[in-house]
């Protein structure tokens, strides 16, 4: 048994591709048409090659209502590790990303919070060595 | 950066767009009840939401004219008046532009059977990792 997927719901896959891709530098790896909505996912070439995050469409009532209860609650719905949090910040912030936490020390990581474009709060963090 | 206050407003003015009536408000009216002026609360929505207020309230009444014309008994005529929308000619053609296939063909194909219960069909309602499952069996 192996962690090989880890899911996000989002609001509209074309926003998802399009800014997990062209912003965050993501790669994409599956993307298959099914009916209404696709099978699509993206790997990270800074990270492990076979760990794919798939985008779930958030067509399901009850999954709209979770994203969004936890995103006006100002939770992150998952979080994502950096080298260098500074940097990243600054890049993302050049593409016009929203932050509701600017890079911050919590003790044994940097962390700061930004707006996903699909209805999602994500954490960067930087493992701050001791 | 957004404080929790902003991104509370943000929240509320994304609520109020998303409510489909007879006459839903104006982008400016949403922006001055959520404290906002007009033009800095299209830029900031765009920046967090990924598409524009309009773009948005435009996308909440195609997803509450999808269901209510599978939910509901409603002609075309009157989901496309309860969803805000006064001209039939140019909500049938936003609803074909975005969906892929007019509010009656829609209607046709997803409406349960008089007699089946009125629910979202499964393919309009994915659950976690089902698309996964339908990969594999092409």
């Amino acid at each position: 048994m192996k962690i090989k997927l880890n899911s996000i719901f989002v609001d509209n896959q074309d926003k998802a591709l399009a800014f997990y891709t062209d912003v965050l530098g993501f790669k994409k790896c599956n993307d298959i048409p099914l009916g209404e909505f696709r099978w699509l996912t993206v790997t990270s070439p800074d990270g492990h090659p076979d760990v794919e995050l798939v985008f779930e469409p958030n067509a399901n009532p009850a999954a709209k209502t979770y994203q969004e209860a936890l995103f006006a609650q100002g939770i992150p719905i998952t979080a994502f590790e950096v080298d260098d949090i500074d940097a990243e910040v600054k890049r993302l912030k050049q593409h016009d990303v929203r932050f509701t936490m600017d890079a911050t020390d919590a003790g044994t990581v940097k962390l700061a919070i930004f707006a996903d474009t699909c209805g999602n709060l994500i954490q960067i963090y930087q493992l701050v060595r001791g | 950066m957004i404080h929790p206050n902003l991104l509370n407003r943000l929240c509320h003015a994304r609520d109020l767009l998303r409510t489909c009536e007879a006459a839903p408000l104006s982008v400016h009216e949403v922006a001055r009840q959520s404290g906002f002026s007009c033009f800095h609360f299209i830029r900031l929505f765009k920046a967090v939401f990924g598409e524009t207020p309009h773009q948005y309230q435009v996308q909440a009444q195609i997803e509450k004219a999808k269901q209510l014309l599978i939910l509901t008994d409603s002609s075309v005529t009157e989901v496309c008046m309860a969803v805000g929308l006064s001209s039939l000619g140019s909500f049938s053609a936003l609803f074909s532009r975005r969906v892929g296939m007019s509010p009656s063909a829609f209607q046709q194909r997803y409406r349960p059977a008089p007699g089946e219960p009125r629910q979202l069909p499964p393919s309009l309602i994915p659950g976690c990792f089902s698309l996964m499952g339908n990969t594999l069996m092409k």
